[in-house]
């Protein structure tokens, strides 16, 4: 498949070399040039720029993605940014990241966003799961799946 | 007028004390609380600090409840996102957005935002004072093609007449004010100081008009 990841080192960065390493065309889009070097190296392509610019997600291949992950640190930027996937490219699928669990209301289709990621959500979901299973098992610590 | 501005920085700090000193009930929301100190001592409005583009900030703000909500931080994609959570998701009526980056216009004239760009009107405003210099276009018409302008007549221009200053497609005077009445004039009228004509003048004769009052009848 072919994905943009925007978004600069840590989360956005991991999720992109991680879905390059499974065989599938990474673009990454980020305003810091720093890493860029270290992206190429790793074998994907870079595109250095504003993401919520709409002459920069073209360069991105933005016309041709099939997904499209909205990844920084800024919910304002994500959504900026999925609005124009999905309204100027029609990107199949637009995933974006909710940073502050306060915005994820706005995560919806009128920002042209497909499927949310909130890492805090997400976190507390599973520590939830391990609170049932514990009550079920009677105190017992779960035990991650084998 | 109930206005929520969101931005604490030069333009949204003046914003808001003008908008207090007329009447209106400001909020100011911002990001940093140390802009706070750039509202004016005694100043009667609400601060409130926060992410402008989250809901239970903007409702902190009392955004239910305003008519007016202004985007002025530094940030277009804020600006882009907090406008339009006022006007979809809380209803206000009038929503102005700040825009810094011209490339990112369509986005906001696709979601139907009105703008203020800093880039535009200072680029206009700057070109007004190269090229059309005191010459205020009251009314533009079509494409910007044919406007009206109206000027005083300057004091080394009285005794001329309004024929001096027709040029055909290009000036044409309509109309002229002399002591506080208006009337369509005679080609053979002459001018006065302190005259106010009203031009109809093609957008590229501008310039030929602006020396036309600076004294250089040709």
């Amino acid at each position: 498949m072919r994905i943009i990841v925007i978004g600069g080192a840590g989360l956005p960065e991991q999720v992109a070399v991680a879905l390059h390493k499974a065989g599938d065309e990474v673009t990454v889009i980020d305003t810091d040039p720093g890493r860029e070097a270290a992206l190429v190296k790793a074998g994907l392509r870079s595109v250095r720029g504003q993401a919520a610019v709409p002459s920069t997600l073209e360069a991105a291949g933005a016309l041709r993605a099939d997904v499209l992950v909205a990844c920084t640190r800024s919910d304002e930027d994500n959504l900026v940014v999925s609005y124009l996937a999905k309204r100027r490219f029609d990107v199949p699928r637009v995933i974006a990241r909710v940073n502050d669990v306060a915005n994820e209301m706005l995560f919806d289709g009128s920002w042209g966003v497909d499927a949310v990621v909130s890492p805090s959500t997400l976190l507390v979901s599973v520590i939830k799961q391990t609170r049932n299973a514990d009550s079920d098992s009677a105190g017992a610590v779960a035990q991650p799946p084998a | 007028m109930q206005v929520v501005i969101l931005g604490c920085g030069r333009t949204g700090s003046a914003l808001a004390t003008r908008c207090e000193t007329e009447g209106d009930q400001v909020t100011v929301i911002e990001l940093e609380e140390s802009c706070r100190s750039r509202l004016p001592l005694g100043f009667g409005g609400r601060f409130v600090a926060g992410n402008g583009i989250t809901p239970g900030v903007l409702e902190a703000a009392g955004i239910k409840e305003a008519e007016a909500f202004v985007a002025l931080t530094p940030n277009d994609n804020a600006n882009i996102v907090a406008s339009r959570v006022a006007r979809d998701l809380f209803r206000v009526p009038h929503v102005i957005a700040r825009l810094h980056d011209p490339d990112r216009a369509p986005v906001y004239s696709e979601l139907g935002i009105a703008t203020v760009g800093s880039v535009h009107t200072t680029v206009n405003r700057v070109m007004q004072l190269l090229h059309h210099l005191t010459l205020e276009p009251q009314q533009t018409f079509g494409n910007g093609e044919t406007l009206l302008v109206r000027s005083r007549v300057p004091d080394y221009l009285a005794g001329r007449r309004v024929l001096e200053f027709n040029v055909p497609a290009e000036i044409q005077v309509v109309e002229l004010s002399r002591a506080g009445h208006s009337r369509i004039p005679e080609h053979s009228t002459p001018l006065e100081g302190g005259d106010v004509v009203s031009f109809v003048v093609a957008a590229g004769s501008l310039g030929r008009l602006r020396s036309f009052l600076d004294g250089r009848l040709s």
